[in-house]
C-alpha cells in the first residue's frame, strides 16, 4: 500500500468508475484527475477535456484560470457546446459532479439552502445538472466531506433528479444516480428500492462513522468491504499531473484556502509553459 | 457600413427595460467594458439573459439596473458566490429565473428558427420545473412521451465581447464561443466589443474563426482588454486578484461604493490606469 492522502484516495476511487470512450469533463480539479488517471492505467481510449468546455484529448494539468490556454498550447481539439450537450444527450459523455447536497434517493442540489424562492442561502443555480440526469447512463458524484449536512435525507432543491416518482414516471433509468465517493467510503444506488447503498468503507472509517455523518438512517451491511488503497502507481500519476496541488483547494476553506489560491495563481502559468512550451496561433 | 462606435454610443440604444442577452462563460469573455458603461448610466429595469453567469450579472445586480435574471448558474466559480446576486436572491429585490444550460440556448435556438418552444428531455424531474413556471411539459404527438417544452427566449440586444472585429462587423473568437453565436443571432440588435478593430480584409483571413456575422451585428466597439477581470484567450487569463478585490468590497455599502467609484465611474482608459496600466496588466495576466 502506498501513502497517501484523502483526496488522492477519492480520486482513485473515482477514477475506477470511468471506462470506454466517452468524453470525460474537466470541471474540477478531483474530475479531471480522476479522469487522467483512469486514461493512464485501465481506460485509455477515454477522451479527455481540458476544462468545461473547449479541447478534447488534452492532458489535464489543474490550474485557476489556464483551461482554455491548456486547450491552445497543447492542440487539443476544440468543441463548441453544442457538441458537448450532443455528447450528452447521445450518452457519450461523463462528469463528476461536487453538489452541495445529495439526498438517500441520489437527486442532488447546487441551487439553493433554503426553499427557492426565499433562500436561506443562495447558491449558483443548476447549472448544466439537469441536461446530465436526464440522459447519462452513468450518474457520478463526489464529496470531499461526507456530512449530515451534505448527505440529506431529503435535498432542499432538486437540481439533479435521483430516484423519484417523477423519474419513474418520465425518464426511466436515463442519468439515474449511480456512484457516490465520499472521504467516508465509496457508495452506489440500488435500483429497485431507489436508494443509496455502501459499497465499500475507507481504510479507517467505521459502519459508526458513516452512520453519524449521514443525515438519514443508513445501512452498513456486514461484510462491506474495505475501499482498496490507492496503488503506488496511482499516487505517483496524481500527484505528477497536479504539481500545482489545485486538489487540496478543494479539501480547505476560508483564510487558508485564499492564501493557496494566490500562490497558485502566481505560479501556474510558469507550469503551463514548463510542461507546455508556448506555441502561436 | 461603418458600424464602429464607442461604448456611450451603444448604450444610447438600449432604453430601459430591455432584455439583454450577454455572451462569454463564467469568468471567460464577457463583456465588461459594455457591462461597466450600463452600469454607470441611467438605466434601469434590464431583464438579463446568461448561461453561465458571474461578474456581469453581479455588477449589474449591485448597481440597481436589474428587474429579472434568466439564469443557468450564477457564480464566481473556485472564487466562491456572486455576492449581490446573492443578497438579491435572498431578499427578493430582482426577480430571477432558474433555467439550465442547455434550456438557455434552446431558448434563444427557438426564437432565431421562428419557433415558440423546442422540446427537451432535459430538466424533467427536477425543481426546476418546479420553480419555473416559463417552462411546460407536453405529450409530443409522435411517441406520447412526455417531454418540456423551452419557451423561446427574445433578447433586444446581445453584448458580447470577442478578439478581433472589422468595422463592419464581423467577429473572430479565438477561444471557447460559449453561447455567444446564438445570442447574437436571437438578439434584436447585437453589439461586439472587440480588443482591436481590423480591416476586412485582415480579418478575412482568419477564415473559420470568424464566429460572428456582420449581417446581425449593429455596432462594434474597440475595447482593449474589454473583458477585463475576466479573461479572454488566447490574449489574457482572468483577473483572480481583481476578482478577490471586488468580493472584499462587497463585503459593505461603503467598500462597494468606494469599488464603483474607482473601477466603474471612470472612463475604460481610467481603468486601465487605476489597475497599474495595460503594461502591468501584461506581466500579470497575458499567458
Amino acid at each position: 500500500m502506498a501513502d497517501s492522502t484523502i483526496d488522492e484516495l477519492i480520486i482513485t476511487c473515482m477514477a475506477r468508475e470511468l471506462q470506454g470512450e466517452v468524453l470525460v469533463s474537466s470541471v474540477t480539479a478531483f474530475g479531471s484527475l480522476a479522469a487522467h488517471l483512469a486514461k493512464s492505467t485501465h481506460a485509455p481510449d477515454l477522451a479527455v477535456l481540458s476544462t468545461p468546455e473547449s479541447g478534447m484529448d488534452a492532458v489535464p494539468l489543474p490550474t485557476l484560470s489556464l483551461g482554455q490556454f491548456l486547450t491552445d498550447h497543447q492542440r487539443a481539439i476544440p468543441l463548441t457546446m453544442e457538441d458537448i450537450f450532443d455528447e450528452i444527450f447521445t450518452d457519450r459523455f461523463r462528469i463528476w459532479i461536487n453538489p452541495a447536497q445529495i439526498d438517500q434517493h441520489g437527486s442532488v442540489n447546487i441551487s439553493v439552502i433554503g426553499p427557492w424562492d426565499r433562500p436561506k442561502v443562495a447558491l449558483v443555480g443548476s447549472r448544466g445538472i439537469p441536461e446530465d440526469t436526464s440522459h447519462l447512463s452513468q450518474g457520478l458524484y463526489y464529496l470531499t466531506a461526507h456530512s449530515p449536512r451534505t448527505v440529506v435525507a431529503k435535498v432542499d432543491f432538486i437540481s439533479g433528479v435521483g430516484y423519484t416518482p417523477e423519474r419513474a414516471q418520465w425518464l426511466g433509468a436515463h442519468g439515474a444516480p449511480t456512484r457516490l465517493v465520499t472521504d467516508l467510503g465509496v457508495f452506489g444506488f440500488d435500483p429497485e428500492r431507489g436508494v443509496m447503498v455502501p459499497r465499500s468503507l475507507h481504510p479507517g472509517v467505521t459502519p459508526q462513522m458513516v452512520k453519524e455523518r449521514t443525515g438519514f438512517p443508513i445501512e452498513i451491511p456486514a461484510g462491506t468491504p474495505a475501499t482498496p488503497a490507492p496503488s503506488a502507481e496511482e499516487v505517483a500519476i496524481i500527484r505528477a499531473a497536479d504539481p500545482l496541488e489545485v486538489r487540496k483547494l478543494e479539501m480547505s476553506s476560508g483564510k487558508e484556502s485564499a492564501e493557496k489560491l494566490v500562490a497558485i495563481y502566481e505560479r501556474e502559468r510558469q507550469t503551463l509553459h514548463a510542461a507546455w512550451p508556448r506555441r502561436r496561433h | 457600413m461603418n458600424k464602429v462606435m464607442n461604448t456611450e454610443e451603444v448604450i444610447a440604444q438600449i432604453p430601459s427595460g430591455a432584455t439583454i442577452a450577454i455572451g462569454g462563460s463564467s469568468l471567460s469573455r464577457k463583456p465588461m467594458a459594455l457591462v461597466r458603461a450600463l452600469a454607470r448610466s441611467d438605466r434601469r429595469d434590464l431583464r438579463l439573459i446568461v448561461n453561465v453567469g458571474g461578474p456581469e450579472v453581479d455588477l449589474l445586480v449591485g448597481t440597481g439596473k436589474v428587474a429579472e435574471v434568466i439564469y443557468a448558474f450564477v457564480g464566481f466559480e473556485v472564487m466562491g458566490l456572486a455576492p449581490h446576486f446573492r443578497v438579491a436572491r435572498q431578499d427578493g429585490s430582482v426577480k430571477f429565473q432558474e433555467w439550465t444550460e442547455f434550456t438557455v440556448m434552446a431558448g434563444l435556438d427557438a426564437t432565431i428558427k421562428r419557433v415558440p418552444f423546442l422540446p427537451t428531455h432535459a430538466a424533467l424531474g427536477t425543481d426546476v420545473l418546479r420553480v419555473n413556471p416559463a417552462f411546460k411539459t407536453f405529450q409530443d404527438p409522435f411517441e406520447g412521451q412526455t417531454l418540456v417544452a423551452v419557451p423561446a427566449l427574445k433578447p433586444d440586444v446581445a453584448l458580447l465581447h470577442v478578439n478581433l472585429a472589422d468595422p463592419q462587423g464581423n467577429g473572430v473568437i479565438l477561444g471557447d464561443g460559449h453561447m455567444d453565436a446564438l445570442c447574437a443571432k436571437a438578439a434584436g440588435k447585437t453589439f461586439l466589443s472587440a480588443e482591436q478593430i481590423l480591416l476586412p480584409e485582415r480579418l478575412q483571413t482568419y477564415g473559420r474563426d470568424v464566429h460572428i456575422f456582420r449581417t446581425i451585428v449593429t455596432g462594434v466597439v474597440e475595447a482593449p482588454w474589454g473583458a477585463h477581470f475576466t479573461g479572454c484567450a488566447p490574449e489574457y487569463r482572468a483577473d483572480l486578484l481583481h476578482v478577490q478585490e471586488y468580493l472584499r468590497a462587497s463585503r459593505d455599502g461603503p467598500s462597494w461604493s468606494q469599488y464603483l467609484e474607482q473601477y466603474v465611474y471612470v472612463s475604460d482608459k481610467e481603468y486601465l490606469s487605476r489597475l497599474g496600466g495595460e503594461h502591468t496588466l501584461g506581466e500579470r495576466l497575458r499567458v
